[in-house]
């Protein structure tokens, strides 16, 4: 059909054309990547809060829940759970010499349960890589090291983090730790592609000081306890790799006295007593008239993949109910918190769902000036074109015809401006780390600073559904912005459009 | 029988707030087969009346209670069609095949080759762009017989005034209309070039075709088989041509 062929012809052989496409190209690059980035960090945030707590969380700090062992097996015994696991946290400071102090969250965890429910070793940052990370193109990265020393060197790292315990070759039998990539400070000695180009932490001891609690949540003197730093982890959310640091669960109860000990009598006080027959004087400490069970500040629970998070939770309270009207020890449910990672945090994730929804709408408005431009381009082209349209209805074209060759028009212009904007948004989101690192070695702008945006690299989220929805509305804002110049240039008197000068 | 019979055409133009009466009851009729020249000083309703005849524009309703019509009978068989009440989808067919427009100033659409300029109203009355082997074919004859083969894929940007023209005048004959509308067909032409076009149209009649041209050079005019004159929005028949060519010497 003609419209097909002016069409082409219209599309190659001017420069409005080109200019009302560059204009879609814009408009629809500007929404992908913004609702790429936005979406990408919204994900990367739910998603990160599993490598912290996993699905769920049943907490109770400081005084923590007693007969864990019980709740873990019911909740590990559920169709819906595949893992639950113990941890104890607790705020402390961590000496890491030269006279550096830092607060810190300090996690007990039990690493081979832990793993299961969170994905602790993934995260693991000293261990061998097979392939260079995304952006390290040349292979720097030391991991990367296929020296045998090295790589065992690495082997023996990763399995320490791991475990949490020392290898048995190892000198050293003090207990291990694992720290946050961040906490050192590291991205000093990052390179520009992302990865530490040096590793000076792992082998050295640092100390951890925490303030135990009694079981009424007295405070009690502080503890201070040697940790080995076996391993760093990364989970690529600022705030937790800058403040957290990983230790074995029963060294962490040990330190808060969290763990098991002989309950004795209320008085609880040695009482000097004298021997009947011999007169000799002597401590009788207080009877035991029980055991302490040891405790846990938290139990983190992984449910199957399909499992909705309300209907985890709701699972997980069910199974704690029962749980505590079994053990007098047990807090009852009033006095724990059970959460999901998106419930602790609700408050900042329904922010950021807000301020993309926003944002996409505001970008959404600004698209629609691409509707008002294509208009006020095509008006102008049906101007300029009006002795085509006359000529277009000499010989024969009806109204019907010439509005469809216009609004045609628009669609390709759209079809070739949107497909310009995914292509962009797409060669953008893939580079989006190195432009913004190359914008800030050239230019010295650091638009996504790690400490303020939780990500140590900008992410991002671009999915076929949300390049259809942006697809669309760009070739549907192009027809919409040609309907008017359409219309115009159907009714255009022919004979006047002949005479058109 | 008449291939067009206009009787009391009126066509008035609104030219900002002032009405300027264009046609006031012109009347022709045209045979079969026959080269009919309008003459007329510029500005006398010449060119509205073919728009007319071609149904690019309609009549004016007149008011003083006669009847105002255009009816077209291309051949004895076929029932008289009144081209001024045709639906808007008739119009535009009656056109596309009915007649065939060559206009001044060429209106070739600058963006298609000379072979494209010509299948247009081949084109659009297919529908599509392909399966157009015959039409192509013919095409290509028509632009051969005036000259153009070595022109098919030029652009009109490229060229002459009266290769333009001719190209003008084999998309007016693609359809092979059985009339042709020729407005100063070589208005913008040299006097050679001029009459090499006017010998084309003469060989368009070869089939019958009836030719309405319109012109204010009596030399053209005067290749017709007759010569109507419009003056004050009406037709007249023209003076001799004795009579002409003294008034205008």
């Amino acid at each position: 059909m003609y419209q097909a062929l002016l069409t082409r012809r219209y599309l190659t052989r001017k420069i409005m054309p080109l200019l009302a496409s560059a204009a879609v190209m814009l408009s629809v690059a500007m929404e992908l990547i913004t609702w790429s980035v936005m979406g990408g960090f919204l994900e990367e945030l739910i998603n990160s809060g599993r490598s912290l707590i996993g699905d769920v969380e049943i907490s109770r700090p400081q005084l923590g829940i007693a007969h864990y062992q019980d709740l873990m097996a019911r909740l590990e015994a559920d169709e819906l759970i595949v893992a639950a696991t113990p941890t104890v946290d607790a705020f402390g400071l961590i000496s890491l010499g030269q006279f550096r102090v830092t607060e810190c969250l300090i996690k007990g965890i039990e690493p081979e349960s832990f793993d299961r429910v969170t994905g602790f070793r993934r995260s693991l940052y000293w261990k061998p890589l097979d392939e260079p990370i995304r952006k390290d193109t040349l292979g720097m990265d030391p991991r990367l090291d296929t020296d045998a020393l090295a790589r065992a060197s690495f082997e023996r790292r990763e399995r320490e983090g791991a475990t949490l315990a020392p290898d048995p070759e190892a000198l050293s039998k003090t207990p291990r730790a694992v720290l946050g990539l961040e906490i050192y400070g590291k991205r000093e000695i990052r390179d520009p592609a992302g990865f530490v180009i040096d590793d000076y932490l792992t082998g050295r001891a640092i100390t951890a000081n925490v303030l135990p609690t009694d079981t009424r949540g007295g405070i009690l003197e502080p503890v201070a306890r040697r940790f080995e730093i076996a391993n760093e982890f990364a989970s690529g959310v600022f705030e937790i790799d800058s403040s957290t640091m990983y230790v074995p669960l029963a060294e962490l109860q040990d330190m808060l006295k969290m763990d098991e000990a002989e309950r004795v009598e209320a008085a609880g006080q040695p009482e000097l007593v004298t021997d009947p027959e011999t007169g000799e004087q002597r401590f009788v400490l207080p009877q035991v008239v029980g055991v302490e069970p040891a405790r846990v500040t938290s139990v983190l629970v992984r449910g199957v993949d399909e499992a909705e998070l309300e209907t985890l939770r709701e699972r997980v309270r069910d199974i704690y109910a029962e749980f505590a009207g079994e053990h007098a020890a047990a807090p009852p449910i009033e006095q724990v918190r059970i959460l999901t990672w998106e419930d602790r945090n609700a408050t900042l994730i329904n922010a950021i769902r807000k301020e993309t929804a926003l944002v996409l709408f505001i970008f959404g408005v600004i698209s629609l000036t691409s509707v008002f431009l294509v208009l006020a381009i095509f008006w102008s082209m049906v101007s300029e074109r009006t002795k085509d349209i006359g000529i277009l209805r000499a010989v024969g074209a009806s109204r019907l015809g010439v509005a469809w060759l216009w609004v045609r028009y628009g669609l390709a212009i759209g079809a070739v401006g949107t497909t310009l904007g995914i292509g962009l948004a797409l060669l953008v989101i893939g580079n989006i780390n190195a432009i913004h690192d190359w914008l800030g070695s050239a230019l010295g702008l650091t638009i996504w600073d790690p400490a303020v945006y939780y990500f140590t690299t900008i992410p991002e989220d671009l999915d076929a559904g949300k390049v259809a929805i942006v697809a669309a509305a760009g070739v549907v804002s192009c027809a919409l912005g040609a309907l008017l110049p359409a219309w115009r240039a159907a009714f255009m008197d022919p004979v006047r459009a002949l005479r058109f000068e | 029988m008449h291939v067009i019979e206009a009787t009391n055409l009126s066509k008035t133009y609104r030219l900002g707030k002032v009405d300027v009466p264009v046609l006031r009851g012109a009347s022709l009729a045209v045979g079969p087969g026959e080269w009919v020249a309008v003459l007329g000083a510029s500005g006398s309703g010449k060119s509205t009346l073919l728009h007319l005849l071609g149904g690019l524009d309609r009549p004016d309703r007149t008011g003083d209670g006669q009847a105002s019509s255009i009816v077209v009978q291309t051949d004895e068989a076929a029932a008289p069609v009144e081209v001024g009440s045709l639906a808007p989808a008739a119009l535009d067919r009656y056109r596309r095949d009915t007649v065939g427009f060559v206009f001044q100033f060429y209106h070739l659409l600058p963006e298609l080759t000379v072979l494209e300029n010509t299948l247009l109203g081949s084109i659009i009355g297919k529908g599509r762009l392909s399966g157009l082997g015959d039409e192509r074919q013919r095409a290509s004859a028509l632009l051969e017989s005036f000259g153009l083969s070595h022109r098919l894929r030029h652009r009109p940007s490229m060229l002459s005034g009266g290769e333009r023209q001719r190209v003008a005048v084999a998309r007016a004959l693609m359809n092979d209309p059985p009339i042709v509308l020729a407005d100063e067909p070589t208005g913008n032409l040299d006097r050679a070039t001029g009459e090499s076009l006017l010998d084309s149209l003469e060989s368009v009649r070869g089939s019958g075709r009836t030719l309405v041209m319109v012109t204010h050079d009596e030399r053209v005019a005067a290749r017709a088989d007759r010569v109507v004159t419009m003056y004050d929005g009406q037709v007249k028949a023209a003076p001799p041509v004795e009579a002409r060519s003294g008034r205008a010497g």
